[in-house]
Order: C-alpha cells, then sequence, then structure tokens
C-alpha cells in the first residue's frame, strides 16, 4: 500500500472517529436543552391550568356572594349575611392570586382589570342591597335585585371570566402543542444522533476491517518478496561463489603450472653455472699455456687475468640475477598457492574462547616479541562460535606485524582488545609502533603490496591473507594509523558464524 | 644393485627428465631409465601388450612418476599400477611439483612408496634427486611376481 493511501486512510479513521464523539457531544447536549424546554413547557401547561382554576374559584366565590345576599334578602337571618361576607372576603384574595398568574399575558391582565371592576360593581351593588335590608327597605331592596343593573353585570362578570377561561383554554391548547412538540423534537434528535453514532460506527468497523485485510494482504506480499529476495540472493551468492571458485582454480593452476619451467629455468642456469666454470677454467688453463708462465700447484684453480677475468665476471652477474630473480618468483608462486589453498580450505566453526586462542599465539610469539622489547597484554576477550584455524591466522599475523614493525628504540606496547555489539565481536589489536601513513591504508591490504620502510623481510603477503579470511567469517576489517602514532586494526566478527553462511558448497 | 633394475621414469617436461637423468647418474647409478612424456604411452609399455601386466613377470622395476601429465594424472596411473598383480610390488617414487598436504595423503594411501616435492632451488633439487639416486643404489627391489 503506497504510504499517501494508508496515511489518508489513517486521517480517515481520526476524522470518523473525532465526529462520532462530536456527534455524541451534539445529541447530549440538545437532549439535555430540549428536555429542558419540555419541563418548561409543561410547567407553562401547569401554570394555565392553575390560571383556569383561579378564574372558575373566583366565579364560585362571585356566586356564592350572590347567593349569600339572595337568602339574606329573603330570609334577613345574619348567617347568610355572614356568608356573603366570607364570600366577598375570599374574592379579594383570589382576585389578586390570578392577577400573579396572568401577570405575564397582556390580554388577559387587560381582562382581569375589566372583571375587577365588574366584579367592584357587582360587590358594591350588593353593598347596596344589604344596606336597604339593614333599613328595612326590603322592597326598594328586591327592586335592587330585580333592577336591569345586577342582571347586567352579573351577565358581565360571566361573559368577562367566560373571555378569559377562553384565553386560557386557547394558551393550555397551545403550550400542551409546544410540550409536545418539543418531547418529540427531543426523542426524534435522540433518536437521529443514535442512528448516526451507529452508522459511524459501521463505517468504522467497516474500515478498520478492510485496512486489516489490507495489512493482511501486504503482509502476504512482504513475504513473498522476501521469499524471491532471498532467492535472487541466493542465485547471486551461488554465481560470485562459483566465480570465485573458478578464480582460485585459476590461481591455482597457474601458479602451479609455473613452477614447472621455473624448475627447468633454475636447474640449467645452475647447470650452466658449472658450464661456465668448465669454461673458464680451460681458458685459464690455456692462457696459461701459451703465456708459458708456470703451472699452478696441483689442486689450485688456476687465475684469470685481464679480458678474460671481466668476462667471467659479467657472467657470473648475469646468471646471479637470474638466480635471484627465479628466488623470488619462487616465493610469489608459493604465496598465491598457500593462499588460494587456504581459500579453498572448509571452515568449521566451534565454540573458540578467544582469550585463550590469543594467548596462545601470543605465547608462540613471545620469543620475538621479546626479541624485540615489546609486550602483548590480552584483554578480556568473548567466545566465538567460528573457524579456529583462521582465527589463529588473523591474529598471529596482525600480533607478528606488530611486533615487526615497531618504533625503533621503543619498547613496543601491543594490546589486544574486544567488545560486542548487536551480534557482533569486535577486536582491536592496537600497537604503538611506527604507524602507516593514510594513503598506504588501502595498499596494505593488497597482494603483494607494503608500505612504508623496507626493512623487513615479507612478500606482501599476510594483510591480503587476514582479510580473505575475515570475509570469508562474514566479518569487515580496517586500519587506524598515522606515521609514528602507531596502528590499531579493527576487525569485526560475527559472534555466531555459520559455515552456511559463505562457503556451504565449498 | 643384485639385479639390473630398469627404472621408468614418466615426466612430461624433458628439461625435468633431463635434469632429473642427469643428476641420477651423478650419484652412481647406471640402471637402464626408460622415459616417457606421456601417461597413455607409460601405462601402455607398463601393461604391455595384453594389458595385464605379464610381459613384465620376472623384471624388476622402479617407477618415477610424475603426477602433473598432459593426459591422465599420475594419481590414474599408480592406481593402475598398485591394483595390477604383477606391478604391485613395484616402489613408486612420486616426483612433482605438486605440495597439497590433500595430494600427498591421497598418494600413500593408494600405496605410492615415497613422495618428493621438486623444490625451485636447483641445490635443493639436484641433492634430493641424487639422494634418491643413492637411495635407488641400496634398494631391494622384488622382481613383478
Amino acid at each position: 500500500m503506497a504510504p499517501e493511501a494508508r496515511r489518508r486512510r489513517t486521517l480517515g479513521q481520526i476524522l470518523l472517529l473525532s465526529a462520532g464523539f462530536l456527534v455524541l457531544v451534539a445529541v447530549s447536549t440538545s437532549s439535555v436543552l430540549l428536555v429542558n424546554k419540555a419541563r418548561s413547557d409543561n410547567a407553562w401547561v401547569v401554570h394555565t391550568i392553575e390560571a383556569e382554576n383561579q378564574i372558575n374559584a373566583l366565579l364560585l366565590e362571585v356566586r356564592r356572594a350572590k347567593s349569600g345576599a339572595r337568602a339574606y334578602l329573603l330570609t334577613q337571618e345574619q348567617e347568610f349575611l355572614r356568608d356573603h361576607e366570607a364570600a366577598v372576603a375570599a374574592v379579594g384574595p383570589v382576585l389578586d392570586k390570578l392577577s400573579a398568574l396572568v401577570a405575564d399575558n397582556p390580554r388577559q391582565v387587560e381582562n382581569l382589570a375589566r372583571l375587577r371592576n365588574v366584579i367592584e360593581t357587582r360587590l358594591s351593588q350588593f353593598g347596596r342591597e344589604k344596606a336597604l335590608v339593614a333599613s328595612g327597605d326590603l322592597p326598594g331592596a328586591v327592586a335592587l335585585v330585580r333592577g336591569a343593573g345586577s342582571a347586567e353585570s352579573s351577565a358581565l362578570i360571566g361573559t368577562t371570566a367566560e373571555a378569559m377561561r377562553t384565553e386560557e383554554e386557547r394558551l393550555f391548547a397551545l403550550r400542551t402543542a409546544n410540550a409536545d412538540a418539543s418531547q418529540q423534537l427531543a426523542t426524534m434528535v435522540t433518536i437521529a444522533g443514535s442512528a448516526l453514532v451507529i452508522v459511524l460506527a459501521i463505517i468504522s468497523v467497516v474500515l478498520v476491517r478492510r485496512s486489516a485485510r489490507a495489512r493482511d494482504e501486504a503482509e502476504v506480499r512482504l513475504r513473498e518478496s522476501n521469499l524471491n529476495l532471498e532467492t535472487t540472493v541466493d542465485e547471486r551468492t551461488a554465481d560470485l561463489r562459483e566465480a570465485n571458485e573458478e578464480i582460485q582454480r585459476f590461481a591455482y593452476i597457474v601458479s602451479h603450472d609455473l613452477r614447472s619451467p621455473l624448475v627447468n629455468i633454475m636447474g640449467f642456469t645452475s647447470e650452466l653455472d658449472e658450464l661456465r666454470n668448465d669454461v673458464f677454467r680451460r681458458i685459464a688453463t690455456l692462457a696459461r699455456a701459451a703465456s708459458s708462465s708456470p703451472p699452478p700447484a696441483e689442486g689450485a684453480e688456476p687465475e684469470l687475468e685481464g679480458a678474460d677475468r671481466q668476462l667471467s665476471d659479467d657472467f657470473s652477474e648475469a646468471l646471479g640475477f637470474i638466480k635471484s630473480s627465479i628466488a623470488k618468483m619462487d616465493r610469489l608462486i608459493t604465496a598465491i598457492l598457500n593462499l588460494t589453498r587456504e581459500g579453498r580450505r572448509e571452515f568449521s566453526p566451534v565454540r573458540i574462547d578467544m582469550r585463550e586462542l590469543i594467548e596462545a599465539v601470543a605465547s608462540t610469539l613471545a620469543h620475538q616479541a621479546a626479541e624485540a622489547n615489546a609486550t602483548i597484554r590480552v584483554e578480556p576477550l568473548p567466545i566465538l562460535v567460528s573457524d579456529r584455524l583462521a582465527l589463529e591466522q588473523i591474529f598471529s599475523n596482525l600480533i607478528d606485524n606488530a611486533i615487526k614493525y615497531l618504533k625503533p628504540g621503543v619498547p613496543g606496547e601491543i594490546v589486544v582488545r574486544a567488545r560486542t555489539k548487536l551480534g557482533f565481536a569486535i577486536f582491536e589489536i592496537a600497537d604503538n609502533g611506527r604507524g602507516i601513513d593514510p594513503k598506504d591504508h588501502h595498499r596494505i591490504f593488497d597482494l603483494f603490496r607494503r608500505a612504508g620502510t623496507q626493512d623487513r623481510p615479507g612478500q606482501g603477503i599476510g594483510l591480503a591473507h587476514v582479510r580473505a579470511l575475515v570475509r570469508r567469517l562474514g566479518g569487515t576489517m580496517s586500519v587506524a594509523s598515522e606515521l609514528d602514532q602507531g596502528s590499531t586494526f579493527t576487525i569485526t566478527l560475527p559472534i555466531n558464524w555459520k559455515a552456511s553462511n559463505r562457503n556451504s558448497e565449498r | 644393485m643384485t639385479m639390473p633394475v630398469t627404472i621408468i621414469m614418466i615426466e612430461d617436461d624433458e628439461g625435468h627428465a633431463r635434469l632429473i637423468e642427469r643428476n641420477i647418474r651423478r650419484s652412481g647409478v647406471n640402471n637402464e631409465i626408460l622415459p616417457f612424456t606421456n601417461g597413455t604411452d607409460a601405462v601402455k609399455y607398463l601393461l604391455g601388450a595384453d594389458g595385464t601386466g605379464l610381459e613384465h613377470k620376472g623384471h624388476a622395476l622402479l617407477i618415477l612418476l610424475d603426477l602433473n601429465l598432459p593426459d591422465m594424472t599420475g594419481i590414474d596411473i599408480l592406481k593402475t599400477v598398485k591394483q595390477n598383480s604383477f606391478l604391485k610390488s613395484a616402489p613408486v617414487v612420486i616426483l612433482t611439483t605438486t605440495d597439497d598436504s590433500q595430494e600427498i595423503k591421497r598418494c600413500y594411501e593408494l600405496g605410492c612408496n615415497v613422495y618428493i616435492t621438486k623444490p625451485v632451488n636447483y641445490e635443493s633439487f639436484a641433492n634430493a634427486i641424487r639422494q634418491l639416486g643413492l637411495f635407488f643404489s641400496v634398494i631391494q627391489v622384488p622382481p613383478a611376481a
């Protein structure tokens, strides 16, 4: 999967989750708000019912006052008068309560004001009737009751109250509808929100499953490409190994076959040398005979003279150069042979206590070290699984070099130390010797190449050999050095080397 | 030597052959030396016309063998000799440039009697051959059964 698409997918999932969370918050908030609204709507409905109740109570009290007044008029009994008075007294508070209840509605306030007026008119009519009864003018009072005034104000009370009730009923209907609406809204919002959350959750689950599937596919692809890669690497390794073996065989055969003619060249050069001796001995004898000088003592070599002597010396010089060149060529060929032989040797990994191994190497070099006035210090070293002989050759070459190339007049100090890191052991062989010019750092690892003052015997093979061995053991090596500052060779080797890494087909 | 031993020298390099012969002669060995420059001729001679080696019955042979031959390896010849009932008692001296320890081991396992690596240094070479000549002059070689 492309990283772009993966990032988009991750982003999408985060967005989805945030959206779900936001929806949840919105649903909760609106639910709380709507429930509050529904509660206040309900309160208003209750309020309306209360107002209606008060209106009814008011009308009841007015009626009670009216019937009390009538009864008193008919019977003049004080009991009815008290009834009437109580009803009239109750009218005031009921009116006050009502006015408090309807204070929010200007239309009702207006209605109430009218009602209050009418009721007051009616109460004052009752007052006048009572006064007439009290003064004994019964017919006057009856006439007043029968008169248009009282009937009119009674009817007016009725209609005004009716108007108020109608208004309250209208409000009731309105508020009930409102309350219903807000409750419905709350329900709908909750349902819609829940549905949205569920949908988001489903999308999320689908996305997660899809990305899981994509991941599984990617894993399968990765495994496949790993396998492919391994096959490719194996093929390449096999090719390289074949090429390497070809070179080894080539080097072996060439160096081997070069040896045969060399034996002849050397052999016949020596024969030639013998011939030369014979020839010049004869020349000397002849020359002596010609100059008739006394013959030399028995067994003594005849002496050559002048030009003859010069000729003989030239002959010897030429033969000497040929012989020394052949000797050198032989050493080189032997070195190549040994190298290729090492290259063909099969490595077998075994458990090796490196400290033990290097101390053994150091003890075989102890004599040389003592002669060169050098000390070898071996610090604690790890335990490796590797090829013993190869490691011995590596370290004995390096320590031998360190002993060979010390600074004249300075006691040598050679330290072997190691540390481990990520499955590799890093060895350092450090000396305080003459050092190596940085421009020669590459050269010293080349076959037959040497650096610095050539005052020690050697073919320029040791380090080339060491590096080849280190490589075969799956490691690397490098050098850090300055002229006159000593050298430190660093070798990194796998702690657990397996033969199959490199040379399984050797 | 009590009886005339024939030295069979199988050596493809004529220069080497010459040097070997010279040095053997120098050590005072005057036995007949039969040189062969390739393996095929040598094997043909050793096994005779009938291919059984019967021809050499009663002859004392000493074989000087080089391992690197143009047509076969000396090891094949060594095997042939050591598997032949008439020839197997003949001493085989391997004189070659190969100093591979595996090769040396193999030759001794196959029944070679002496293995000598030709030194490039002529002094050593001549010395080795002369020593070999001295060895030849005292060695008792059984006749082929």
